[in-house]
Formats: structure tokens, C-alpha cells, sequence
């Protein structure tokens, strides 16, 4: 008899240990929509950082008994940099994978904070872009979006995004440097200077490039003018004053997306500034070539920046970008 | 009857046979947790130097000499000797005392450093000295 009820009841007990979790929710219809509505997304990864954009893609939509849009507007709490502005044109992906572009009002009109778009055309739901070029005054600080759509029965929708951080690094791009001639590279000027120019900027010079095929190893350098001459230096007279004592870290296989503009998803951000340990770092880096890169400490330490090699010929040129980093701006 | 009582049994000693098929015991372990083996076989047979950027720094093969217990290798011009990571490859079940936790200084060129090779059943042990010269 106890056999019989074992048998029966643990497999049902089995059964219904194992079914326990797979209850199902009801499906519920969702609510129409009834009234103006809106969404938004960020689509810029990675930190925001002071002259470039933060790229957000907004959608609204009105049923058509309700009326058609009459405008749309965003807010900043730190009024934009040049170049903010609101798509007038609406997005849609084809089939393709391409967004084609259908133009629904008049450009953006920016007036301080608020950037706003006057749809000119009768729509009912749009999808527009909306780009912020970060001002440098938002080093450091946050910055949150409204996002506000209303309709033509009067009727707004809005939509807060934020907030976000804004990165102490600031950027630049594409500085050209050239053996035995813009072969000084300033980290505070973020620029590259030829002799003439590195002498009347003499404190400001953190490294030195230069490019040898003997060694076979040399190749590509960025050296610290107080680096040891004949080793490091060869066949340079540094101009008179320059005689920093930078520390470099090599890299290779950190292509930060702002930096190289690459495939590479990899952004360098404040706390890889904030943590990097220069102790016992050298004042040379050798063998570089194109997409290595160089941690950077100024002699001062006022400056930590990561050095992007974009592009070294065996010419004797090389394209690089750096982040730069302040450790007395706070 | 006979059918239940089997189901049962094989019910209970199932679960219990997974839960101590891994935790046998009797088999000895280093204070590392290392399985000590019977192999006496204590030598390397690779070395490796990479720099700071994890590319090696080597120009050419490492030199290793089993019998004078060295390995010689050849550094690329300009590589940062204060900030290298050494790998070793080992015999097998062999390990390597001191262990390597991060970036060795090899900078005193005059004074190599040295690790020792630990056999699979701990008995024996080689130290390796590492000399290594600039390109």
C-alpha cells in the first residue's frame, strides 16, 4: 500500500517541483494611445566629452483624431556649444538598413538652452535626431535634457533624459608631426611645434618625435627631452629651455573609439586617467606605429593624456590624437 | 513491488552519487593546491618577454640551456626594462617559485634574476637564471 502511494505521489511531487516556475502571465492588451506621446533614446556611447556630440534620437507620435504635431523642443540645462541642433528631417530605416530622411519642418532655431523645430508639414509621428555638442563649460559637471513635443489641440508631451556626466578630458584630433621638423609635441597646447616655435614654448614641450631605421627597433618614438641624448635622441639639438622629463606608458590595442575612429568599441574615460600607476615609468617609447598609443604624464603633473598614433609612415610622418586629462582642474 | 523499491533507491543514491563524485579524497596537494604527481621531469622549455603594451620585446629566440640551468635572451632596442612581464613554460605538472604576480624589473643587467623550476612531485627543484641583454 505504501509502495502504491510512493509510486503515484513522487513523480506528481517531481512534476509539480519542476512546473512551479513556468506560470504564465496573462497577455493584457495594451492600452492605445490616446493622447500625444514621446520616447527617447541616447545613442552616443562612451564618456561626453567637451566638443563633441551626444547624439539622442526622439520620437513623437499623435493619434490622427487628436490633430498633427506643431513642434518640438529640447532643453539643456547647459546650454549647447555651436553646432547643437534638432533634426528637422524625420528618420526611418529602409530595408536596406539605411536611414532615409524625409524632411518634416524648418531647421532647428537654438535660442540659449532650448533648441526647437516647427514641423511645416501635416505629420502625425516623427523620429528626429537631436545633436549636443558638449560646451567645454560642462567639464566636470552634469547635463540633463527635456524633450517636449506639442500637438496642434495644445497638448505636450515631455520627456527627461539625464543626467549625465560630463568628462574632465578634453580632445584633439588629428595633429600632424613630422621628423626633423613638427617633431615637438606640447600636451598643454595640445599641438606640435617645429624647432623655432618649440623654443619660444619651450616649458610647454612634453616629447619628442622622431623617426630612425637604425636601430631596426627605433623606428617610430615619442621621447621625453630629458631623455638620455644618445640613446634616445639621436641626431637632435633640442632647442635651447626644452628639457622636460615626461613619463610615457606604451600601449597597443587601445583604440579609443573618439581617437582612432575605428571598429573598436573601446573608450578611454576619466578614472583610466585617474588610476594609471606612472611609477617607475620610462621617459621613451620606441617601436610605436600606427593604432599603439602612449599614457602621458607631463613633468609638472598637471597633465595625464593618452597619445593615439592614427597613422605613421616610414616616411617619417605620423598623424596622432590625444585625450588630455587636468589633475589640478577640479 | 520490486519495480518501486528500485525506483526509490535509485532516487536517492542518484543525487547523493553527483553531489561526492568530485570530492574523493587521498590524493596529495601542494600548499598551492597543486596536485603533487610522480613526474621528476623539472626544466622549461619556453621563455617569453613581453613589455608594457603585452607585446614581446625578444629579438630572436631565447637562448635555454638546461644543463647550465640559464636562459638567454636578447631585448629589442629601447625596451623599458623596468616594466616586463616574463613567462615561463614549464614541464608538465612543474611549478615555478617565486611565482610571477606582475611586471619584473629587469634593469640590473649585472645581477639576472633568478627563478627556480619545481618539479611535479615537489622533490626536485633547478633554478633558471634569466640574463638578458639590450639589442
Amino acid at each position: 500500500m505504501r509502495n502504491i502511494y510512493m509510486k503515484r505521489f513522487l513523480p506528481a511531487a517531481l512534476a509539480l517541483t519542476l512546473l512551479a516556475s513556468c506560470e504564465k502571465d496573462e497577455y493584457k492588451i495594451p492600452d492605445p494611445i490616446s493622447e500625444i506621446s514621446n520616447d527617447c533614446i541616447k545613442r552616443t556611447l562612451g564618456p561626453n566629452i567637451a566638443s563633441l556630440p551626444i547624439e539622442f534620437v526622439y520620437a513623437a507620435a499623435i493619434p490622427n483624431t487628436k490633430g498633427k504635431l506643431a513642434f518640438a523642443e529640447v532643453e539643456a540645462s547647459i546650454p549647447g556649444a555651436t553646432g547643437t541642433y534638432l533634426e528637422h528631417r524625420s528618420f526611418y530605416t529602409n530595408s536596406s538598413g539605411v536611414d532615409v530622411p524625409v524632411t518634416v519642418g524648418s531647421p532647428s532655431v537654438t535660442a540659449g538652452a532650448k533648441t526647437k523645430v516647427t514641423f511645416t508639414v501635416d505629420t502625425n509621428a516623427v523620429s528626429l535626431r537631436y545633436y549636443y555638442i558638449v560646451p567645454s563649460q560642462a567639464r566636470g559637471k552634469q547635463v540633463t535634457f527635456t524633450f517636449s513635443v506639442t500637438g496642434s489641440d495644445g497638448k505636450t508631451a515631455t520627456m527627461k533624459m539625464g543626467p549625465y556626466d560630463v568628462s574632465m578630458m578634453e580632445i584633439k584630433r588629428l595633429i600632424p608631426m613630422s621628423n626633423n621638423n613638427l617633431m615637438y609635441l606640447s600636451i598643454a597646447d595640445m599641438t606640435s611645434y617645429n624647432a623655432a616655435s618649440a623654443a619660444a614654448n619651450a616649458a610647454k614641450i612634453d616629447l619628442v618625435y622622431l623617426y630612425r631605421t637604425t636601430p631596426a627597433a627605433y623606428q617610430h618614438g615619442l621621447v621625453a627631452p630629458a631623455a638620455d641624448p644618445a640613446a634616445y635622441l639621436p641626431g637632435v639639438t633640442l632647442p635651447a629651455g626644452v628639457n622636460n622629463n615626461t613619463k610615457v606608458i606604451k600601449v597597443f590595442n587601445l583604440q579609443d573609439r573618439n581617437l582612432a575612429r575605428l571598429q573598436f568599441g573601446i573608450y578611454v574615460d576619466d578614472i583610466d586617467m585617474q588610476k594609471i600607476d606612472f611609477n617607475g615609468a620610462p621617459n621613451f617609447a620606441l617601436g610605436l606605429r600606427a593604432e599603439s598609443g602612449v599614457w602621458v604624464e607631463t613633468a609638472d603633473k598637471k597633465y595625464r593624456a593618452y597619445v593615439f598614433v592614427n597613422a605613421a609612415a616610414t616616411t617619417g610622418i605620423a598623424t596622432v590624437s590625444m585625450l588630455r586629462y587636468d589633475q589640478t582642474a577640479k | 513491488m520490486k519495480k518501486t523499491a528500485y525506483l526509490m533507491a535509485l532516487l536517492v543514491f542518484l543525487p547523493a552519487a553527483s553531489i561526492f563524485t568530485g570530492c574523493q579524497k587521498g590524493l596529495p596537494v601542494d600548499e598551492d593546491g597543486l596536485l603533487i604527481t610522480t613526474r621528476r621531469e623539472c626544466f622549461v622549455s619556453n621563455f617569453e618577454l613581453l613589455g608594457n603594451d603585452f607585446v614581446s620585446v625578444r629579438n630572436g629566440v631565447p637562448i635555454i640551456d638546461t644543463v647550465a640551468q640559464t636562459i638567454n635572451v636578447t631585448v629589442n632596442f629601447g625596451t623599458d626594462l623596468k616594466n616586463l612581464y616574463p613567462q615561463f613554460t614549464l614541464a608538465t605538472d612543474c611549478k615555478l617559485d617565486p611565482k610571477i604576480t606582475g611586471k619584473v624589473d629587469f634593469s640590473d643587467l649585472a645581477n639576472p634574476k633568478s627563478w627556480t623550476v619545481v618539479s611535479g612531485n615537489r622533490q626536485i627543484r633547478k633554478a633558471y637564471k634569466v640574463i638578458v641583454k639590450v639589442q
